[in-house]
């Protein structure tokens, strides 16, 4: 050990312990200070009796008397003395201060280890990746597919329109699994979950324009998507097949589009299901069967709209995303179709 | 399959990668500004559904307005099996259209779908307003 380090690391640890005290101290007295000159109650008095309240429902009384929220400001100090305490102050604190803590320790641990083994310090990304390429082999099979070259045409953004529809696809899987946390699919329960979701749920009302919205835009996307492949002539042989997948994508799109749009309950929904499946019902000899089937009997009611939530929650997302893997795997195996 | 002519090429990974992530960013912006406009104007409902009453303007959805505005100009029976029709020939199509792949084949494939677009841009419009 030279003596130069040890100059270093002495003044290191110094600096550190100087400015520790030094902090603690100043946001000590900043706190009490800050306590002392505001003139707010105690806490104790402004929260809410929460048993007096629960008694209070039980026993049906009205509750006019519900105190009213306390009044105090929020600040600074309220945290660092530990008075503020809503429902995100925990994890407010534990996230900023946790991750301090997970920044010191890796810094002490980083240290200790290039200290003893005397080796230059690996990333964690690199000891993970060598962690599973010893176990599964992963490199050559990813390096296989990522040094795979492009050509420059398919890179224009006409080459694009299906994978935007995929990644709409997801989008609409993220935004659908966050509106049947609330969503209830029976006749009462699906207009006031609705409007639960648009007037309460934080975000709701945004989560539903995306999915609203997400869906309107797949529909276009599909059908951009399927003239671009059309007019490049990409499902001549050898690509019929997934030219085929393709179709049953757009029908299973659709039929998205066609299940989701009974979900809300209101007249605008009920109306248009009821014309749509009338289209189908029009078609000879087995066209009756099909609508009684899809209407669950002469009429849409609590059963329709049962099914057709299973049909957009559970049926349709599982056909959709097996054909599209086919879809993908197929793309990747001939490659695109070079232009003309 | 291989041709002779030297065509240019771009590395999968991080070129191709980087202007994929780019689309997928600016998509998900574009969903974040739909969600923050959804809270300002939000999709809203209409009464809740009423078996008893039927609305005056009965209406699908805007991309089955083709198919509905169709129906009002044909027969009931030959309106209802165009789906299933269009359906089974857009499946077996690459079998129908055996011939070679041209210049030619392409600007007529080109100049069919704009017209098929034209067609059913005009349907939904008029399903939409009558």
């Amino acid at each position: 050990m030279n003596t130069k380090l040890l100059r270093i690391l002495r003044f290191s640890l110094y600096l550190f312990l100087f400015g520790g005290v030094i902090f603690l101290t100043a946001s000590t007295v900043h706190a009490q200070v800050m306590k002392a000159n505001s003139v707010s109650t105690p806490i104790e008095n402004n929260s809410p009796n929460w048993d007096q309240i629960a008694s209070a429902v039980d026993t049906g009384e009205a509750n006019a008397e519900m105190p009213p929220p306390p009044e105090k400001d929020q600040c600074l100090h309220c945290h660092i003395a530990g008075e503020e305490t809503n429902l995100w102050t925990p994890l407010a604190r534990w996230s900023i201060f946790g991750t301090f803590g997970l920044i010191f320790a890796f810094g002490v641990f980083r240290s200790a280890s290039v200290w003893k083994t005397k080796k230059p310090w690996v990333p964690f990304t690199t000891r993970v990746g060598d962690f599973i390429d010893e176990r599964y082999q992963l490199r050559d099979f990813l390096s296989k597919i990522l040094d795979k070259p492009v050509p420059t045409w398919a890179t224009r953004w006409w080459y694009c329109l299906g994978g935007i529809t995929a990644f709409l696809f997801v989008i609409l899987g993220a935004t659908g699994i966050m509106l049947a946390f609330y969503y209830q699919p029976t006749p009462e329960g699906a207009y006031a979950s609705i409007q639960y979701i648009e007037t309460q749920v934080r975000f709701g009302a945004g989560v539903r324009m995306i999915h609203h919205w997400s869906a309107n835009g797949m529909v276009i996307m599909c059908f951009a998507h399927m003239l671009r492949v059309f007019i490049t002539g990409a499902f001549k042989p050898p690509r019929e097949l997934n030219w085929g997948s393709g179709v049953i994508l757009i029908v299973a799109t659709l039929m998205f589009g066609f299940t989701g749009y009974l979900l809300p309950w209101d007249q605008t929904a009920y109306w248009a299901s009821t014309v749509g499946s009338e289209i189908v019902g029009g078609i000879p000899d087995i066209g009756t069967l099909i609508l009684v089937f899809m209407r669950v009997g002469w009429d849409i009611s609590a059963a329709t709209l049962n099914r057709f939530y299973t049909l957009h929650v559970l049926v349709l997302p599982i056909v959709l995303v097996t054909v599209m893997g086919l879809h993908f795997l197929m793309v990747r195996r001939q490659g695109l179709k070079e232009p003309l | 399959m291989m041709t002779e002519k030297t065509e240019k090429t771009i590395p999968f990974y991080p070129d191709h990668v980087r202007t994929e992530a780019r689309v997928v960013m600016i998509m998900i912006l574009i969903a974040f500004v739909f969600g923050v406009l959804g809270l300002i104007f939000p999709v809203g409902l209409e009464d809740p559904a009423d078996p008893m009453n039927t609305p005056e303007h009965v209406k699908p959805e805007w991309y089955f307005l083709a198919v509905y505005q169709i129906l009002k100009y044909i027969p009931k029976t030959a309106g209802a099996l165009l789906l299933p029709v269009a359906l089974i020939v857009a499946l077996i199509y690459p079998f129908i259209d055996r011939k070679e792949d041209n210049k030619k084949q392409m600007r007529i494939r080109l100049i069919g779908s704009v017209i098929f677009t034209i067609v059913l841009v005009v349907l939904t419009i008029l399903g939409q307003v009558s």
